[in-house]
């Protein structure tokens, strides 16, 4: 199955998947957390916000000692499946679509929340941009009189960042460009994310035009006025994806993405073991309901205004009491 | 760092040429003058066109400065990236120090060829004031002004890299390119071959005391990139 969303998420995965494949063979060790619980935590900022809200909430709530363990998804999954982690704050799929059927569905010690958060991706502009160039359409992009006002180099086309070379969502950026029909009319960057997002920063600080590859929930949603592009809904009809082999080399002409991304997101999993052992907290996991704004605001305050999760999680558990009240009900 | 162009000129003088910068103010001459000849890169047909430099040297010398949208200034710059991180955007010839607050200076700066071939992250590897410039072999073999620096011209205001060099490395090794102070403030706002990113020696010297070793470098990808080759 193809993911359909990238993040930096594929990213960890990938580093992390020689430590997975080197663990694999062997039988899973019972190192149970004990009265512990530990929460696996991955690295980008959303995850661990939520893992510092989780923490403190088991620890005043539920009087429990909770360890925060640092770490790669594909360890948290093995973690929860041997019994040494409990917690996985935001498992995405359909990215990981396979390790959770592996857990969940066939060996059972895996557990998805049933509250999710929805993801989405798209192309975006400026708000500048939108009212400067008039494009509200990702179909606006085919435009040759459009395209133009995106021109960085003087060759009369535009250019757009699709996403990092690394991602697999890239690929289906330049089927989609072709798709649509503005690969003929858009030179398509692949980049680091940083180098990108810079380029925002900059086009958004000197009012110069800039289309790009976007996802949400991202900090960039805080930090400027975006507009996501319109486009028509997500039409299984009008995708098919055939990814690049080395005997292949006819993959974009064979596929076809003519409409938007489909629906993605995350859920919090946890052990299985842990609804036996404390099935109050199991009950608590089921019940927490995260916004993509809320972790759009998480994203933006670890990452750009770089406060420490530990204090941004007691800062959002008493601004939204009322709603952590809930979860405990 | 991705799609760089690797070239030993990075921090030569000899060879010339110019991309459009400022179309309006820098036109491309008709006729051809054997001093100040330099190059500009036509963007209808990309290729290198006769440019008369002269220009850029009288609007430096009758105003003293570069154009006021190349003179440092304080300027509003939102962005996740830390304080002390450089962002260099090499289109609109522009060099971002960023500032707590979402706030940053910014700095005109000139554009070598070289410097313009690639875009992404790198790091201060190396910092120095006054730095001595060594002409590459290739350049010394073709031009007798730089084969007598051959063994390195000590640093002074005639020195091509100018008042402060900052070194630009990836995963611990020098790049080749730097940002450099200029012996032709008046090229600031130009693409010219010589050089990396070069700034006014004010400039450079201001920076250098902004700027620390390890400090993340971002040349953005919008039009730089796409110069690959030319």
């Amino acid at each position: 199955m193809v993911d359909l969303i990238h993040v930096k998420r594929i990213v960890f995965v990938v580093l992390a998947a020689s430590l997975f494949v080197l663990g694999a063979g062997q039988a899973p060790v019972r190192a149970e957390s004990g009265d512990k619980v530990v929460i696996g935590v991955p690295a980008w900022p959303s995850a661990r916000a939520t893992s510092h809200i989780i923490s403190q909430v088991l620890t005043k709530e539920f009087d429990l000692d909770v360890e925060l363990r640092r770490t790669g998804t594909l360890r948290i999954f093995a973690g929860i499946d041997n019994g040494s982690i409990d917690i996985h704050p935001e498992i995405w799929l359909p990215n990981l679509t396979a390790l959770v059927d592996k857990y969940a569905t066939d060996r059972g010690s895996l557990t998805l929340s049933p509250q999710g958060v929805t993801a989405s991706q798209n192309l975006c502009v400026t708000r500048a941009t939108a009212e400067a160039v008039g494009i509200s359409s990702v179909t606006d992009l085919s435009k040759p009189e459009v395209a133009a006002q995106f021109d960085t180099n003087g060759d009369g086309t535009g250019e757009m960042w699709i996403g990092a070379s690394t991602w697999s969502s890239t690929l289906i950026e330049r089927i989609r460009a072709k798709s649509y029909g503005y690969a003929e009319t858009m030179t398509l960057l692949e980049m680091e994310e940083d180098v990108a997002m810079a380029g925002v920063d900059v086009a958004a600080a000197t009012g110069t035009p800039i289309v790009f590859y976007c996802y949400a929930p991202h900090h960039l949603f805080e930090l400027h006025d975006i507009v996501v592009l319109d486009e028509p809904d997500h039409d299984p009809a009008t995708w098919s994806i055939v990814l690049p082999t080395e005997d292949d080399t006819g993959w974009l002409e064979r596929s076809k993405a003519a409409s938007a991304w489909d629906e993605s997101g995350f859920r919090i999993g946890y052990g299985t073991g842990l609804s036996e052992k404390r099935p109050e907290v199991a009950k608590f996991l089921n019940a927490v309901t995260l916004s993509a704004d809320d972790i759009t605001a998480m994203s933006y305050a670890l990452e750009v205004l770089r406060q420490d999760p530990k204090d941004f999680a007691a800062e959002w558990i008493e601004r939204n009491d009322n709603r952590v009240k809930e979860w405990l009900r | 760092m991705t799609s760089r162009k690797t070239s030993r000129f990075c921090a030569g003088t000899v060879s010339r040429r110019a991309m459009f910068a400022l179309p309006l103010l820098f036109l491309p001459s008709q006729g051809r003058s054997a001093v100040s000849e330099s190059l500009i890169l036509d963007p209808a047909t990309r290729k290198w066109v006769p440019y008369d430099s002269r220009q850029a040297i009288m609007y430096y010398r009758s105003h003293g400065r570069s154009p006021k949208e190349f003179q440092r200034q304080l300027v509003s710059f939102r962005t996740a990236e830390k304080p002390g991180t450089i962002i260099i955007d090499s289109n609109k010839h522009f060099l971002y120090s960023v500032l707590p607050d979402f706030q940053a200076v910014r700095y005109g700066i000139g554009v070598g060829r070289d410097g313009f071939g690639w875009a992404g992250i790198v790091k201060v590897g190396r910092l120095a004031e006054w730095p001595t410039w060594t002409p590459p072999a290739e350049m010394v073999a073709r031009d007798a002004r730089a084969a007598k620096w051959a063994g390195g011209m000590p640093g002074g205001p005639e020195n091509p890299l100018g008042a402060r060099a900052i070194y630009l490395y990836e995963g611990g090794r020098d790049t080749i390119y730097r940002i450099h102070g200029t012996n032709e403030p008046w090229s600031i706002g130009l693409n010219v071959s010589s050089g990396c990113i070069r700034m006014t020696n004010d400039d450079v010297t201001d920076l250098y005391a902004r700027v620390a070793v390890g400090a993340k470098v971002i040349v953005l990808n919008q039009g730089a990139a796409l110069f690959r080759g030319v």
